[in-house]
């Protein structure tokens, strides 16, 4: 075995590295929760310790309408495109051959999200049909549907055929089949993309930049329109708020429960 | 026998005609929702943009004819060198992405051990948070008494702060903070996946780590490097965020130029037409470097059996 110098070198130059990209990830956001107990505002240097931006976070009430907005807009479509994923998935098991549509769902891949983002926006104008809600969750849906469907169906080749095989054999009509052993397999790979794609759809911003209209804000665009205007400390503690779900959806998501593996 | 097969036939002929759907048919109708949502809120929004890019529009902002005078307005140096910018600045992401994305990946992959999945947990925890908040933290720590100016000045490396923020640094530092996890993510799962016996077998028959990484690491994981190098090349030339708030105003990205046309008055037209100009040379760009990775691919092999 080469256990050399050379080895251990990489070794060490391989765990340097790897500090350096976690240095680099959260200097960042340790900074961003600092300054979100300084009593002053940015861009001012540190001045003393205060609660009070939170308190403040708390009370804002046009903040709190648009995080509800994206709840609402991420539950809505990621129901969508689950729910169509799941029904694509039926198809297959009552004997439909959807591989020749699959790459049809590859499309989002390709294609840039600004593009997306346009031509829907050109979509809906031409055909009079006011932004909104609706359109918000009509294009999250699309994005989902890109994820939901080639994941889903790749772990659906990689369950064990022979599990359907027996049931149908035995006598199971193709919908027993599906709800009694296609479904409760392919369980953990429904949950683990629908958590992905709640987060993709909550997070995103080009799309619902241009499908959301004027009267209609997601956290993402607020977000956007108060770092354009300067940025509040009402900011940095909504970061450590959201933070912290976001690392109870991520711990749920590697839970030993959900021993699936979608990356 | 004859005469009840022959009276059973129109009858059934008869149920199917009356019946929408055939039983082999209901499934169908069941597996289609996906396709009509796909076909009708993905492919016939794209078509119509692409149509619309060659709409007159009045001034009142109705359709009034046709003309191709749109893609005559986007053919100038103008418009190229705002196309060719953002390939770079996509290109360059990707590989500054690829560079630490790849060690990292080796290492949380063959290294990590028990602490593999902790690692992983840090690595998708920013990941999955809103990347405005990101751009907010660059801000904190990019200002001009923020805190990397604060660090550089007590380690006595600069004498004035810097103007870090506004500038092509701190786009691509964005970027590349942004879409990082969207390189490492699929590099690390196939490296997962690698039979480590092969890299063993490698070094057992007498290969250096180099040549070790140059023939069998890299060429067996080609493929998820190609995918996720256009996870990150594809949405970062498409990217308008983060040049619009960290950019400042010296240069325009094609993400900026289709916003501010696609929003403007009357303007959406030319908008879409450079939208369409611009997926021509990105598709053209993304074909070169499936070429380009293949030849690599072969010639990396290639070096292995002379």
């Amino acid at each position: 075995m080469m256990q050399g110098k050379t080895s251990s070198l990489s070794k060490t130059s391989n765990l340097f590295l790897v500090v350096l990209t976690f240095l680099f990830l959260y200097t960042p956001i340790v900074v961003l929760f600092l300054f979100s107990f300084n009593a002053k505002a940015f861009p001012a240097p540190w001045d003393h310790f205060t609660v009070h931006w939170y308190q403040e976070l708390f009370n804002s009430s046009a903040l709190w309408k648009s995080f509800r907005n994206s709840l609402t807009v991420a539950t809505l479509s990621t129901f969508l495109s689950l729910s169509m994923g799941i029904l694509l998935i039926f198809f297959r098991v009552s004997g439909g051959r959807i591989s020749r549509f699959l790459p049809m769902f590859y499309g989002s891949l390709i294609i840039p999200e600004t593009v997306l983002a346009v031509s829907l926006l050109t979509f809906f104008s031409i055909f009079g049909i006011p932004l909104g809600l609706p359109t918000v969750v009509v294009s999250h849906a699309v994005l989902g549907l890109g994820f939901v469907v080639p994941i889903v169906y790749t772990h659906y080749l990689e369950l064990d055929p022979k599990l359907q095989e027996a049931s149908l054999v035995l006598g199971a009509t193709p919908s027993q089949t599906f709800f009694k052993i296609t479904l409760p397999l392919l369980r953990p790979t429904l949950i683990a993309t629908g958590v992905l794609i709640f987060i993709i759809s909550f997070d995103d911003f080009i799309i619902t930049y241009f499908c959301s209209g004027t009267s209609f804000q997601t956290l993402s665009v607020y977000l956007f329109s108060t770092i354009r205007s300067g940025i509040s400390p009402v900011v940095n503690a909504l970061s450590v708020f959201l933070l912290a779900l976001t690392s109870l959806l991520v711990l749920f998501f590697f839970s030993p429960k959900m021993r699936t593996r979608i990356f | 026998m004859n005469e009840s097969i022959i009276s059973t036939l129109p009858k059934r002929k008869q149920l199917t005609l009356f019946n929408p759907f055939s039983k082999k048919d209901i499934p169908f109708a069941i597996g289609c929702p996906a396709l009509i949502w796909q076909i009708l809120f993905f492919y016939l929004p794209i078509l119509i943009m692409i149509v619309s890019s060659i709409f007159l529009l009045s001034k009142e902002g109705d359709v009034q004819g046709v003309t191709l005078d749109h893609f005559r307005a986007c053919l100038n140096a103008m418009h190229f060198s705002i196309i060719f910018r953002s390939i770079g600045v996509a290109l360059l992401t990707a590989l500054i992405c690829l560079l630490i994305a790849f060690p990292f990946a080796y290492f949380l992959a063959f290294r990590g051990g028990r602490y593999k999945n902790l690692l992983l947990f840090f690595l998708i925890v920013p990941f999955w948070t809103n990347f405005l908040l990101h751009v907010c933290a660059w801000f904190f720590v990019l200002e001009k008494n923020g805190f990397l100016n604060n660090l550089l000045l007590s380690l006595n490396l600069v004498k004035e702060p810097i103007h870090f923020l506004n500038s092509f640094f701190s786009v691509m530092l964005m970027m590349t903070y942004h879409y990082l996890p969207f390189m490492i993510l699929p590099i690390y799962s196939s490296l997962e996946k690698f039979n480590f016996s092969l890299y063993e077998a490698s070094s057992d028959l007498g290969a250096t780590w180099i040549q070790t990484l140059k023939t069998v690491l890299i060429p067996l994981t080609m493929p998820a490097i190609r995918l996720g190098f256009l996870l990150v090349y594809i949405p970062s030339f498409g990217e308008f965020a983060i040049p619009e708030l960290l950019g400042g105003d010296k240069y325009y990205y094609a993400g900026n130029v289709v916003t501010h046309y696609m929003l403007g008055e009357h303007t959406a037209p030319l908008g879409a037409a450079f939208t369409v100009m611009c997926s021509c040379f990105l598709v053209i760009s993304i074909g070169l470097f499936l070429w380009l990775t293949k030849k690599l691919s072969k010639f990396l092999m290639g070096g292995c059996q002379s």
